[in-house]
């Protein structure tokens, strides 16, 4: 059987009751605590000064006369002024590091109702922090009516919280509700995503190093930064604004005083002060969309920014300072883009500890329907209407939707403005099957009609341009294989699967990745 | 060995079903196990001043024990030979010294010696019979059962802050005498007997006066204690016979006027003392085991209590020994034999 072991401060107010007999009709804690019909304390040890030593002396006796089978310590510790924080605290750290705790053997309660409420603040911070292989034990005099009595009672506290099934009950609901916000609600059903929400819900709710959202456009990056922005803002972990902007629309001298701000006459046209992006997402969340976009000088600025909370605004010797809470996102392999000296490595560092790959609503169909029915409440709640799919047609749409003819290039937000498209067309609230067959033909049509926008140009932009034929066509083949492969490997073994069969070693893989990555891109960004 | 099962949480005795099981357990060597102490209290399982009693009991006789801990709802107790010798048990105010005296001095009647037992902690807590009955009434009817025992009271333990001290010396019972207890005979003296210490003797004034208002002329004895010894206070009214002296009691507490722990004795009494039976409620408690012990025995008393119900269910698990009652006018016979 382990033994019970107290420790606890003297209470120079609470266990003073003079020498008289009289002193045991007055609830003492320390005394009190050996008294209690169903708890035995093997050992008590009492923390006073010099100046207490008689009262603790005398707490002694009377726990030995009560309690022959507590065995009574003195530990003597001058505190100048048990108030002052920084020095209770030092001191209680030095003890919960110093003492022989014998956890085999011995179970240990803190004694928090007695000493100040600085030393109960302590003991609470050493405890949860583990310092204190405790347990708190807190008694309680008796109540009012209760004249007679002079033991009361006590609590034990046990800090970890996931013992006590109702606050751990309490949690888990709290949990579900932060996830379900930052999936706006939609049951989504992809396990993959499921579980990256939840990741996303923990570091959001414990840390505020930046966040890099990994994924094609449209896959909800900006919306998921702005869902992580108003939970931390519904926890108060933050006070101030959401702030986005994209990086691809950022070029030259104005990305700079965009970003950073700029003094007044900073450069010509520069007639007003402008704080800047980064200044007006002080004390809230920058969203920092196409980060990979981004000029080199506005990286290394930025890079200031995160890591000092300081840079220097457009033009300006003068620093500025600014909090906030990052979140990049980005359609690129950054890694490649490092490598290729297109994006700094530093930054690269910084911004890369907590990455969260966004898949495409091709790499979750079956996402597609929470999404159809979360659109189809979003259109009701902005326009008072409420719109359903008829049984056939909703088949329909999903049949169609979830096909392989459905290429869905602008991902969940391109299926948004589909489903508005239905919603807004829809006569007496019902959507028809005709009407799902005309928005299947316009998508369709859509789709097809982009001879300029091929595969490159979805996942390259306006660079694609910038391509020659010769190596857009082949890219383009390239890029049609993989999206039908359900992984590199398997996408690589079909691109080479001639030459493949003349090699000892097949690293079709680690080909085809070195080829994606010359026009900077990388498995992830082509599954969009 | 077969082990003797019983269960806790039957009857109010929580604490009665196991002191009668650890006298009975050393005495006739059979272990037992208990469970469900104190089943659906506030606060189940063990208490110390159960813990107190198991320790003592254990002491005694080398026995393995397994659950005494605090809130345990299960005890164990395979007892070892009883030795005879000198101990001493320091229980602090959470036990009763006379709730330990009572569980292993019938122990020490079947040890290899005489022994000594010095237990100090409360001699006079509220909810056990205090030292003085032990003194006046128990002993003199055990000594006529052939028992040789001397209880001395040292010094007076008040709860909570105990400090007192109870030294009782006994031997081997070499043969046992039947006691019959049919009526206590003519009332030949009233006593009231006040205590104080560190309270005003006042209150003890007060309370005596108070009882005689109730009970009739009696002889008042204040004992005003060192203030060291407690605060305490208690009222005790003896009631003298021929066959026997009963004694009942109250403890003052803060808050409680004396009248009110004087009315309380003095009801008790009153009853005992209208009812003509031979016993009191508490005596017959503590009686029924030495009785059981001696293969017969017989008393009348003026209430069945369920502690006396549950104290004939355990010794019944652990004697050949018949136990009857009968109702007569106005009180019950209990025979054993």
């Amino acid at each position: 059987m382990k033994k019970t072991v107290v420790i606890g401060f003297v209470g120079i107010q609470l266990d003073y009751a003079g020498k008289g007999s009289a002193r045991w009709e007055k609830w003492r804690p320390t005394v009190a605590l050996c008294q209690q019909e169903d708890l035995v304390v093997h050992r008590l040890e009492v923390i006073h000064d010099a100046r207490s030593r008689s009262l603790a002396e005398r707490i002694g006796n009377d726990v030995a006369r009560i309690s022959p089978e507590t065995e009574f310590k003195r530990l003597e510790m001058e505190l100048r002024d048990p108030w002052d924080f920084e020095e209770v605290y030092t001191a209680l750290h030095d003890l919960a590091r110093s003492y022989p705790f014998d956890t085999e053997n011995e179970d240990y309660l803190i004694h928090i109702t007695t000493g100040t409420h600085v030393a109960q603040i302590c003991w609470f911070l050493l405890a949860e922090a583990h310092y204190l292989p405790a347990r708190l034990l807190q008694t309680s005099p008796p109540r009012k009516k209760e004249i007679a009595n002079s033991v009361g009672s006590y609590e034990i506290i046990d800090l970890d919280l996931s013992r006590y099934d109702r606050i751990a009950q309490r949690f888990a609901r709290e949990r579900d509700d932060n996830l379900s916000f930052l999936k706006s609600g939609i049951a989504t059903r992809n396990p993959a995503f499921n579980r990256m929400i939840e990741q996303i819900e923990q570091v959001a709710g414990r840390s505020r190093a930046p966040m890099l959202l990994v994924g094609p456009t449209g896959a909800g990056k900006s919306f998921l930064a702005r869902r992580v922005f108003e939970l931390k803002r519904q926890r108060q972990q933050l006070k101030g604004r959401f702030i986005e902007v994209n990086c691809a629309t950022l070029r030259g001298d104005s990305a700079m005083s965009t970003l950073f701000g700029h003094s007044k006459g900073a450069f010509t046209g520069a007639q007003q002060e402008r704080p800047g992006l980064l200044r007006s997402a002080d004390g809230g969340l920058l969203f920092l969309d196409e980060i990979g976009e981004l000029g080199l000088d506005e990286q290394a600025m930025l890079l200031k920014a995160i890591e000092e909370k300081r840079f220097f605004p457009f033009g300006s010797d003068q620093e500025a300072s600014s909090d906030f809470q990052l979140i990049a996102g980005t359609h690129r392999d950054l890694r490649q883009w490092v490598r290729q000296g297109k994006f700094r490595e530093d930054l690269y560092a910084r911004i890369n500890l907590w990455t969260f790959d966004l898949p495409g609503l091709a790499g979750r169909p079956e996402d597609i329907e929470p999404n159809l029915d979360y659109e189809l409440e979003r259109f009701a709640a902005e326009h008072g209407q409420q719109v359903r799919f008829n049984v056939e047609a909703r088949r329909r749409y999903l049949a169609f939707a979830t096909s392989q003819a459905a290429r869905w290039h602008g991902n969940f937000r391109e299926l948004g403005a589909s489903l508005t498209r239905l919603a807004t067309l829809a006569t007496a609230g019902r959507i028809t099957e005709s009407d799902v067959a005309d928005e299947i033909a316009r998508l369709t049509a859509t789709w097809a009609e982009e001879p300029t926008a091929d595969a490159c140009a979805q996942v390259l932009g306006g660079e694609a341009d910038q391509l020659d034929l010769f190596d857009r066509s082949q890219l383009n083949a390239v890029i049609a294989v993989c999206r039908a492969s359900p992984s590199l490997s398997e996408a690589g073994r079909r691109l080479f699967a001639v030459s493949r069969v003349e090699k000892k070693q097949s690293n079709d893989a680690d080909r085809l990745r070195k080829y994606l990555a010359r026009f900077g891109l990388s498995w992830g960004a082509l599954r969009g | 060995m077969e082990w003797i099962e019983l269960d806790g949480s039957r009857g109010e005795g929580g604490g009665q079903i196991l002191r009668t099981a650890l006298s009975l357990s050393m005495i006739t060597g059979i272990p037992f196990a208990i469970e469900r102490i104190r089943a659906g209290r506030r606060k189940p399982g063990l208490l110390r001043q159960h813990l107190t009693a198991v320790q003592a009991a254990a002491a005694v006789c080398g026995a393995q024990v397994e659950g005494a801990v605090p809130g345990s709802q299960r005890l164990r107790f395979q007892p070892g030979p009883i030795r005879g010798g000198d101990y001493a048990f320091a229980i602090g105010s959470a036990g009763s010294s006379t709730l330990v005296l009572q569980t292993v001095l019938p122990a020490l009647w079947y040890a290899d010696g005489p022994s000594t037992l010095r237990v100090s902690g409360g001699t006079h807590n509220p909810a056990a019979p205090p030292a003085d009955f032990l003194i006046r009434c128990w002993q003199p009817l055990l000594q006529r059962m052939g028992v040789t025992l001397d209880i001395q009271l040292l010094r007076h333990g008040f709860y909570p802050a105990g400090g007192g001290e109870v030294l009782a010396s006994t031997a081997p019972v070499t043969a046992w005498q039947p006691l019959q207890l049919e009526s206590p005979g003519p009332l030949q003296r009233t006593r009231a007997i006040g205590v104080v210490s560190g309270v005003p003797a006042e209150i003890a004034k007060r309370e005596m006066q108070r009882a005689a208002s109730s009970l009739g002329p009696l002889d008042e004895e204040l004992r005003v204690l060192p203030a060291n010894e407690g605060p305490g206070n208690v009222l005790m009214v003896v009631l003298e016979y021929p066959e026997l002296t009963e004694l009942f009691s109250a403890c003052g507490e803060r808050g409680l006027p004396a009248e009110t722990v004087a009315d309380q004795a003095a009801r008790e009494a009153r009853h005992y003392r209208d009812s003509g039976a031979a016993v009191g409620e508490h005596l017959a408690d503590q009686l029924l085991l030495p009785m059981a012990l001696a293969g017969q025995g017989s008393f009348t008393t003026h209430r069945l209590s369920s502690h006396l119900h549950s104290n004939m269910e355990v010794i019944g698990k652990f004697l050949a020994v018949d136990m009857e009652t009968r109702e007569m006018a106005g009180c019950y016979r209990v025979e054993l034999g």
